[in-house]
């Protein structure tokens, strides 16, 4: 290849770079590869480091996540769950309020779901058209709850100033507790040795229509994509969505054009803490059938900021950021029994991946260091 | 602020603290509660303990906001200082670790904890990360490394019995009626937590390095101006607050003599509480240790309460140092914050 050549395909990768830094949707797409990426690299560094081989790790993730169609069915469940909070979390975050506490609004969720379902059951017919009555009701009540939940500590930032991160952040603390409390003492299963509540209705459950595992069913990712398109179109296309997002990004501008900022706010939480409530129901009723104690329920909630937060915040970005944690979520699943690799270890890449996305300028600077991206900024 | 508002401000604080012991004595009367059997020699004792490891973050915390950097990744930096510490411990002692390996393991962890809060501090200042994103990030890393590291070197995210920190008896002090088991007689690490405590109210009261932090925070072009790096202020604070809050996971750990990483790790929420202890104490030193001992008196009354016979769930009772911070966090909520928190500064020179 000549020099010129060189020069010329130079300068085509320059303008694609630059073009790509400067392009919103294409940069914040290519700062989310760039950062699953980095953290997936700085994860096998600590594997090799902690004297387990990279390779292995690498193909039991894989195997873990889309080896066959038992994995693949684990991780669509994983990511139905992981789709439901991280919308509940970007609408909020969108909104600039940091709801932390989607974990603590999930966990009341689907402790209302169960005990709702339980508490109506006698009073419907058995059967398919009770079991979808009783899953409606219960997912309501887990809405109502998670909504509550979640408007409690949006009221106190709007109106006395409390710090959303730390009421929400204390508010799982309590849900918790409280929810750990009532399920090992007034809501405890009669006969049951663990503290879990009674296991809801045979009938109570989605069909299974692909997969034939007890605890996934396709309806329950439909589920998390019907509410996607619908917070999708709320945020987009209606009044409310406009407000909220305004009021994040220009809250002068929002209270300016007459939006009142702390209904705003107390509307935004509510909002989050309801979809929040949604994950909860999916959770409690097509993954347990029951609930036990919230310490032992895995960190959904959690995740889903790192899952958000992959997705630029944006409704539609949570789908493929849900898959790639409910790959990680499954091939966790899968390394606890065929790998002695520790799975804290994929806890940790997910705090690699909200460190790398906390810092796209990292990547800025680095694309400049290497040339890519030209004289660009 | 006009001094008119400050007084506003301050009859308001002052009003809503009487309201709160008002309603505590009324409690008390009125549910017949047997007093003088929870509050005891023991449970003061007990409640310094438990009060140190939050003191020790809050303290770093607040040097971190004071000079316009929001690290709210205490939190992790406790796990890393906890778990770091009863690592170091086993690699020095072995299981039959003495208090000099304690000691030494403390300072390991601090150390550690010195180099990573460095990286933290380059993304945020260096790479103007997103303060509060890189603050939970840090978190997350920690609920992930730190019991990972458990799991690499025990097989168990819980390490088995270490090594606790031995009470410090002064002789002859000890003897004093009330102060002297309270005191004379406890942790060591009880006194350092608020030997520094006050040494860090001198240096940000009473010192330049500390009225460089504060103009960082809240005039940073004055600083500039002044001649002094304001980057380099805040690199300093960070990196301290950092350390502080490794140096509070420590001595969480030394006292409780080994390192638990179910759940949300033994440290639980404690740097958490630590923001709050600052902003609850008005950015003072003294004052955020004084609001971590009322954090750590209610992490602590559980035991009072099985002593003095009053039966209350203890999963429910254990909520209270979080439903304090609740309530604490809605009734002084609107503290004012250094005006440059959070703004990344660029020199112009």
């Amino acid at each position: 290849m000549s020099d010129s050549d060189s020069g010329r395909a130079r300068g085509v990768l320059d303008r694609a770079a630059a073009g790509m830094l400067e392009a919103s949707v294409l940069q914040r797409l290519a700062i989310a590869t760039a950062s699953t990426v980095a953290a997936l690299a700085v994860g096998l560094l600590v594997v090799a480091a902690a004297g387990y081989d990279p390779a292995v790790f690498l193909r039991n993730v894989f195997e873990g996540a889309f080896g066959d169609s038992n994995a693949i069915a684990r991780t669509l469940k994983f990511t139905s769950i992981f789709v439901l909070t991280g919308v509940s979390v970007a609408i909020a975050f969108r909104a600039g309020v940091f709801n932390i506490g989607v974990q603590g609004q999930f966990v009341v969720g689907g402790f209302a779901t169960v005990i709702s379902i339980l508490w109506f059951a006698p009073m419907l017919p058995e059967g398919a058209v009770g079991g979808v009555a009783l899953m409606v009701l219960g997912t309501l009540a887990a809405i109502v709850a998670g909504g509550a939940y979640a408007a409690f500590p949006g009221a106190l930032k709007a109106y006395a100033g409390a710090n959303e991160i730390i009421t929400t952040i204390m508010l799982n603390f309590i849900a918790v507790g409280v929810v750990g409390f009532l399920v090992e003492g007034p809501f405890r299963g009669e006969g049951q040795r663990a503290p879990n509540t009674d296991r809801i209705p045979e009938y109570v459950e989605l069909p299974q229509l692909v997969y034939d595992v007890p605890d996934f069913s396709i309806l329950g990712l439909v589920v998390a994509l019907v509410v996607v398109a619908v917070v999708a179109v709320v945020m987009a296309r209606t009044g409310f969505g406009y407000d909220m997002v305004t009021s994040g990004h220009q809250e002068a501008a929002a209270t300016y054009s007459g939006v009142d900022a702390k209904r705003t706010i107390v509307k935004t939480m509510t909002f989050s803490g309801m979809v929040a409530g949604v994950a909860g129901a999916v959770f409690a009723i097509m993954m347990q059938g029951y609930y036990s104690d919230p310490g032992g329920v895995a960190t959904y909630g959690f995740d889903a900021i790192a899952v958000s937060l992959l997705a630029a915040n944006n409704p539609l970005g949570v789908v493929p950021a849900g898959l790639l944690f409910g790959g990680l979520d499954s091939a966790g699943t899968h390394m606890r029994i065929n790998s002695d690799v520790p799975v804290q270890l994929i806890d940790g890449i997910v705090g690699l991946v909200v460190l790398f996305v906390a810092a796209p300028e990292l990547f800025r600077m680095a694309a400049e260091r290497t040339g890519l991206g030209g004289e660009k900024r | 602020m006009s001094v008119a508002d400050y007084a506003a401000r301050n009859r308001f604080r002052l009003g809503s603290a009487v309201a709160l012991v008002a309603i505590a004595v009324l409690a008390v009367a009125l549910l017949d509660v047997p007093l003088g059997d929870i509050v005891t020699i023991g449970f003061v004792e007990r409640s310094l303990r438990a009060a140190t490891p939050i003191a020790l973050a809050a303290i770093g915390g607040l040097y971190a906001e004071k000079s316009g950097v929001f690290n709210i990744g205490l939190e992790g930096f406790m796990i890393f200082g906890a778990a770091n510490a009863a690592a170091a411990v086993w690699l020095i002692g072995g299981d039959s670790a003495t208090q000099g390996d304690l000691w030494l393991a403390i300072l390991a962890a601090v150390a550690i904890s010195l180099v990573y809060a460095a990286i933290f501090a380059v993304l945020l200042i260096r790479y103007e990360a997103d303060q509060i994103v890189a603050g939970l990030a840090v978190w997350f890393l920690g609920l992930g490394f730190g019991p990972f590291t458990a799991v690499i070197i025990w097989g168990n995210r819980n390490s088995p019995g270490l090594v606790g920190i031995d009470a410090l008896t002064v002789p002859g002090l000890a003897g004093i009626p009330v102060l002297g088991p309270i005191l004379f007689n406890t942790s060591p690490l009880v006194m350092l937590t608020a030997v520094l405590a006050v040494a860090a109210w001198v240096v940000l009261y009473r010192t330049k390095y500390g009225y460089w932090i504060q103009a960082a925070g809240e005039n940073p072009e004055a600083l500039d101006t002044a001649g002094v790096n304001v980057t380099r202020v805040r690199y300093a604070a960070v990196i301290f607050s950092g350390a502080m809050a490794g140096l509070g996971g420590a001595v969480l750990l030394a006292h409780a003599g080994s390192f638990t990483g179910t759940g949300d790790t033994m440290v639980n929420g404690r740097g958490w509480i630590g923001i709050v202890a600052y902003l609850f104490g008005n950015y003072n030193p003294v004052g955020a240790a004084a609001a971590a001992l009322l954090f750590g008196g209610l992490d602590m009354l559980q035991i009072q309460f099985q002593t003095a016979g009053i039966d209350l769930p203890n999963r429910l009772v254990n909520l209270f140092p979080y439903a304090a911070v609740i309530v604490v966090l809605t009734v002084w909520g609107s503290t004012r914050m250094p005006s440059a928190v959070g703004e990344t500064y660029e020199s112009e020179e």
